[in-house]
């Protein structure tokens, strides 16, 4: 089986799930994340978000023990697309005097004060946001996050259901990679048609599948006396003085940054 | 107390596609046995496993859990399938919650229980089956072999009095085939009763108490693993083999080298039977009748062929005028080796040294999870670590001294099954628990 690319496709959650920090209280960590994300969204210079950006990079990569090498490869992915706008926006918007410019065709392009300010604005807002949110999804696995839906009184069987669908889609995942290499040995995907026919082929199998896979998870679940209700048990994890502190050391610091760079301007 | 615990009485169901599946079943299944149900696929085993538990409803016939008729309602169905647990075959049909605990804890939680309980028997159960460790971990993240495990862990957290297994050892690799069996034993030993289903002959007949043969929806065949493989009308009826410890017994016995009709079922069994008779002449007193038996004393050194010392009864089989007699020579082990076996449970480092020396251990064996786990931690050397309780018979047999490492229902399973083993062969077999008081 084409183990590699199943390890490509769940990563982000078993990196979660081997992560230090999952067994720390989950409240806190999206407390932080959100914390993190609307002071980055609403600074108005790009000092603060890069903050963040940073704080939350060494967080992850230092207390989330996620090497650095894969953590830049999960980066780089969305990090290339906003350069490419940063580029594009910092050419054709905002006022002010010319730093740099030259013709094509006849026409001008040039980047000017507004422009570079809001380029970086928007560059270091998208990175701590994208960090903020790396945080959360490398330290804090699907598992850990029912309990949390649990308490923010979200209706039983929408749980339910997303619970078995995370378990499910690992199963399925591994039909549908066993289908795919049974197809690929005989020449399944050779050409466009043939792989269009096969994945189709594919998706049949797949449905038909997950619903066998309903009906005999009913009959077993029925065996062990399921009547209709699964209860969760959250783990306990208080949250210690020294996080909480460290918390709150945080918090103050950024802060203090979002407030007194509130009028700072790049050039 | 009733000895049967399940007992169906003509047994019919069929599809609702109108496809027969169990055509009238009369079983009996005894309380604290260990029953297999052997036949190829597509003969209603599974289906007969999904009937003795409620989970479908037969056509016709009655199934009776303790001598009661299983009803349909609510409360009947609850009680029964708290009673009766099935593993299913594909472990992945079974386990649906995203962690371990959560799955184990699914039926103690609908069993009505307190959370404190819940909390209790889980940790309990995942201890006992050496799952303390996977507990937060997702299914996906688990080998086949703890899959298992799990699986298994989810049903016995309901203390049921019966546990169904539906091929239990398909797809696990020969050590974790071999640790599924300890743990099956050691409940079993603990008074649950055991039914599986397999087409593994070897299996069924050196596990089971009791067998069925099952083929096209009927029982085809019963008894006792001696009676119904003694049978190869029966076997090739049942679309099965004869088991491999079998085929090489009546191979040798034919060639005259093994007692005649012996039936092992292990191989410290067959090992057993490799005994042509020893005949001897002696000279006896005059007074002396055929079929007497003399003691002969007790013979070392190059005289004892089957332990240090041996304790040698001869049976007379021939007098001659002389005097002299042709006995049959009878071994037994006085000092044959033995088998200490060491509860982990109170182990500590230093008496366990203290008695690796003042035993003379020659070889180690673990048997069951937590014991493997032991041993890594304190950098134990292991020599055997799957077929433990035939491996250390057979290195007793040449005089060798083991160690067990085991816990809980093990120890009391392994006790006994040496011990049979010792009455059944005549040898004597030093067994012991080495760090009780």
């Amino acid at each position: 089986m084409d183990r590699q690319a199943i390890c490509i496709t769940n990563i982000l959650d078993d990196y979660a799930l081997l992560s230090p920090l999952r067994y720390r209280n989950n409240y806190l960590k999206i407390g932080i994340v959100t914390f993190g994300l609307l002071m980055g969204v609403s600074s108005t210079s790009p000092i603060t978000p890069i903050l963040i950006a940073l704080s939350m990079f060494l967080a992850t990569v230092l207390f989330g023990a996620i090497p650095v090498r894969f953590y830049l490869k999960l980066l780089s992915a969305p990090a290339v697309f906003v350069l490419l706008s940063v580029v594009v926006i910092a050419f054709f918007f905002g006022t002010g005097g010319e730093l740099f410019g030259f013709d094509i065709l006849g026409y001008r392009f040039s980047i000017n004060t507004g422009g570079l300010n809001m380029a970086l604005l928007v560059l270091a807002r998208t990175l701590s946001g994208m960090t903020c949110l790396f945080f959360l999804a490398l330290t804090t696995p699907m598992v850990e996050l029912f309990s949390v839906l649990k308490t923010m009184k979200l209706p039983d069987s929408f749980i339910e259901i997303s619970m078995m669908m995370y378990r499910y889609i690992f199963v399925f995942l591994e039909v549908a990679w066993s289908i795919r290499y049974a197809q690929n040995v005989r020449l399944g995907y050779r050409d466009w048609w043939t792989s269009l026919r096969s994945l189709a082929m594919l998706c049949t199998t797949l449905f038909l599948r997950s619903w066998e896979q309903g009906e005999k998870i009913f009959v077993s679940m029925s065996s062990r006396c399921y009547d209709g209700k699964l209860v969760f048990f959250e783990e306990r994890r208080p949250i210690r003085i020294n996080e909480m502190m460290l918390t709150c050391l945080y918090v103050a610091a950024i802060t203090l940054v979002w407030y007194s760079t509130r009028d700072f301007v790049f050039v | 107390m009733i000895m049967a615990i399940l007992e169906t009485k003509d047994l019919k169901y069929s599809y609702p596609d109108g496809t027969t599946a169990i055509r009238g079943m009369d079983i009996e299944i005894m309380r604290g046995k260990k029953t297999a149900f052997v036949g190829r696929n597509g003969s209603g085993k599974s289906t007969l496993f999904m009937l003795l538990n409620g989970t479908i409803k037969p056509k016709d016939g009655r199934i009776l859990f303790n001598g009661k008729q299983l009803g349909y309602d609510r409360k009947s169905l609850r009680d029964i399938r708290k009673n009766v647990g099935i593993v299913f075959q594909n472990s992945d049909d079974q386990i649906f919650a995203p962690t371990v605990y959560q799955d184990v804890a699914f039926g103690p939680t609908n069993l009505g229980y307190s959370k404190e309980k819940v909390r209790e028997k889980v940790t309990e159960t995942l201890e006992y089956f050496g799952l303390t460790d996977l507990k937060d971990k997702p299914p996906h993240h688990l080998s086949g072999g703890q899959k298992k495990r799990v699986a298994i862990a989810g049903i016995v957290s309901m203390q049921p009095q019966v546990i169904i297994l539906d091929e239990p050892l398909a797809n696990l690799d020969p050590v974790g085939a071999d640790e599924l069996l300890d743990v099956l034993n050691a409940l079993n030993d603990s008074g649950t009763t055991l039914i599986i289903s397999t087409h593994d002959v070897d299996l069924a007949h050196n596990w089971a108490d009791h067998l069925y043969f099952m083929a096209k929806g009927k029982v085809i065949g019963e008894g006792t693993p001696d009676k119904v493989f003694n049978d190869p009308e029966l076997i090739r009826e049942a679309h099965l083999k004869s088991p491999i410890t079998l085929d090489i017994y009546h191979e040798i016995e034919r060639r005259g080298l093994a007692k005649p009709n012996q039936h092992p079922t292990s191989v410290p069994e067959l090992v057993d039977t490799l005994k042509p008779p020893e005949l001897m002449w002696v000279e006896v007193p005059t007074e002396t009748l055929e079929g007497d038996v003399l003691n002969l004393g007790v013979l070392h050194g190059e005289y004892a062929l089957q332990s240090p010392y041996e304790a040698v009864n001869a049976r007379v089989l021939h007098m001659h005028s002389d005097g002299r007699a042709v006995v049959e020579v009878v071994r037994h082990g006085i000092k044959a080796g033995g088998i200490a076996i060491y509860d982990i449970e109170q182990y500590d480092p230093d008496g366990f040294q203290r008695i690796m020396e003042t035993e003379e251990i020659a070889m180690i064996g673990a048997m069951g999870k937590q014991s493997k786990m032991l041993a890594e931690e304190y950098h134990i050397p292991i020599q055997i670590s799957s077929g433990v309780i035939d491996r250390t018979l057979l290195m007793a047999l040449c005089g060798k001294r083991c160690l067990i490492l085991t816990s809980g229902g093990m120890i009391s399973h392994s006790m006994k099954r040496i011990d049979e083993y010792a009455q059944r062969s005549g040898i004597a077999i030093n067994v012991s628990i080495v760090n009780h008081d």
